[in-house]
């Protein structure tokens, strides 16, 4: 039977049995199971969002079903609270394991592979098959918290040079603005381009699965920025589907992670038939625009400077009562 | 029967199948299996008698599949269908 891990000494023997899998133990997570038999923890997995993770059985007890009912009751936990759509990084030797309970691979670098559970890639794909152009197209990645004058500026000079430009929305929730005022900042931004498409990323680019660094609050995760996976996936997946010939990308003076990134673009994509073109950044009094800096003055309720950073229509947003919410946690002023 | 909720039924062994629901205005079906190629039809067949007989009409339907037998899909589909029509 599969049981929660909770006390000490479940936590010991997880633990014990995921190191000795060669895997690291690696906590947070929403769940952790396992399963005893005469009192010796014999499998493990957790479950952290849309990730499973930690999944070990112990030698001389592998072969059998202990790893389908670990994965069968996190799934079962995860769809309980919510998701739908789950995913496992694992070694490029270990795939067929988990082909076997109709894991897909979405992509694989070597030296590990992500897969997905179900369908979802091509579902998505499905989904957004009438926005296909015949090409050569031109896409931006952006998370856009918020949306800015230097965002419109990078999609304006992309959307210039290119038959089609997609416009990828993070759809990622862990950015002060929710992604549908985002999403709605973004639209009403570049309603006047018309060449200009606007996608949602789901989990398939800069998300929590394929970028989890990028998250990171504080910035330097130590050198392995983990947007490898991201940028095949992104290639390999993504730009045929679509048609994507170059991908833009504002140049990064601040962000030690996005500039790691964009430098891991230049190297991945165009090997893989995706030309990288990095524009300067769009600066107003001397410094390059940026949303964080954005975020910085509306945090000390600038909003005269704010106003020469952002497009009307983020102003307007900004302003209204469901902006000011988002970012005046201390009530109107 | 109308699929008011999301739910779920059965496991990812060897021989059973998992089978998820969520309510939706249109029918889909859409199934994974790792006897696709052989089996694909068969169990696409069944998967509509069972929402035929119990009048389902729209709802998202994902079914992902280890070679269960007609019975197990039955079963599992009807208590999925069951979880999500409950009060």
């Amino acid at each position: 039977m599969v049981t929660s891990l909770l006390s000490s000494d479940d936590l010991r023997q997880a633990r014990a049995l995921v190191e000795e899998s060669g895997l690291s133990f690696e906590p947070p997570y929403d769940d952790l199971v396992g399963i005893f038999q005469t009192r010796r923890l014999v499998a493990v997995g957790a479950r952290q969002g849309r990730v499973l993770k930690m999944l070990a059985v112990a030698p001389g007890h592998q072969g059998g079903s202990l790893l389908d009912d670990v994965v069968t009751e996190l799934i079962g936990r995860g769809y309980q609270q919510g998701t739908d759509s789950f995913f496992i990084f694992t070694t490029p030797g270990h795939a067929t394991s988990f082909e076997r309970l109709n894991f897909n691979l979405l992509v694989s670098s070597g030296k590990s592979v992500l897969l997905e559970y179900g369908d979802g890639l091509r579902r998505y794909l499905a989904r957004h098959q009438t926005q296909v152009c015949p090409g050569p197209n031109g896409a931006v990645v952006a998370n856009c918290n918020p949306f800015t004058l230097g965002h419109r500026y990078l999609v304006e000079q992309a959307a210039a040079s290119v038959e089609h430009l997609y416009l990828f929305v993070v759809r990622e929730e862990k950015s002060l603005f929710p992604f549908d005022c985002r999403y709605r900042m973004v639209h009403e931004g570049t309603a006047h381009l018309k060449n200009v498409t606007l996608l949602d990323t789901s989990s398939y680019a800069v998300s929590s699965v394929t970028f989890p660094t990028y998250f990171l609050k504080d910035g330097d995760p130590g050198g392995e920025i983990q947007a490898e996976l991201d940028l095949l996936l992104f290639a390999q997946r993504l730009a045929p589907h679509f048609h994507i010939a170059t991908r833009f990308v504002g140049a990064e003076p601040f962000c030690k992670t996005t500039a790691a990134y964009n430098q891991a673009m230049h190297r991945i994509l165009p090997p893989l038939g995706v030309a990288v073109r990095e524009l300067e950044r769009k600066d107003t009094l001397g410094a390059a625009i940026s949303a964080s800096r954005v975020r910085a003055l509306l945090c000390r309720k600038e909003i005269e400077e704010v106003a020469a950073l952002v497009p009307q229509t983020t102003l307007e947003f900004l302003l209204s009562g469901e902006g000011r919410k988002i970012w005046d946690k201390g009530g109107a002023t | 029967m109308k699929i008011m909720k999301k739910a779920q039924a059965g496991t990812m062994q060897s021989s059973d199948l998992m089978v998820f629901l969520e309510p939706a205005d249109a029918l889909t079906v859409t199934i994974e299996s790792t006897v696709l190629k052989q089996f694909g039809g068969l169990i696409r067949d069944k998967v509509d008698q069972v929402l035929a007989r119990h009048g389902v009409e729209a709802g998202e339907v994902r079914i992902t599949d280890r070679g269960a037998l007609d019975y197990a899909i039955e079963a599992r589909l009807e208590t999925a269908l069951a979880r999500a029509t409950e009060g």
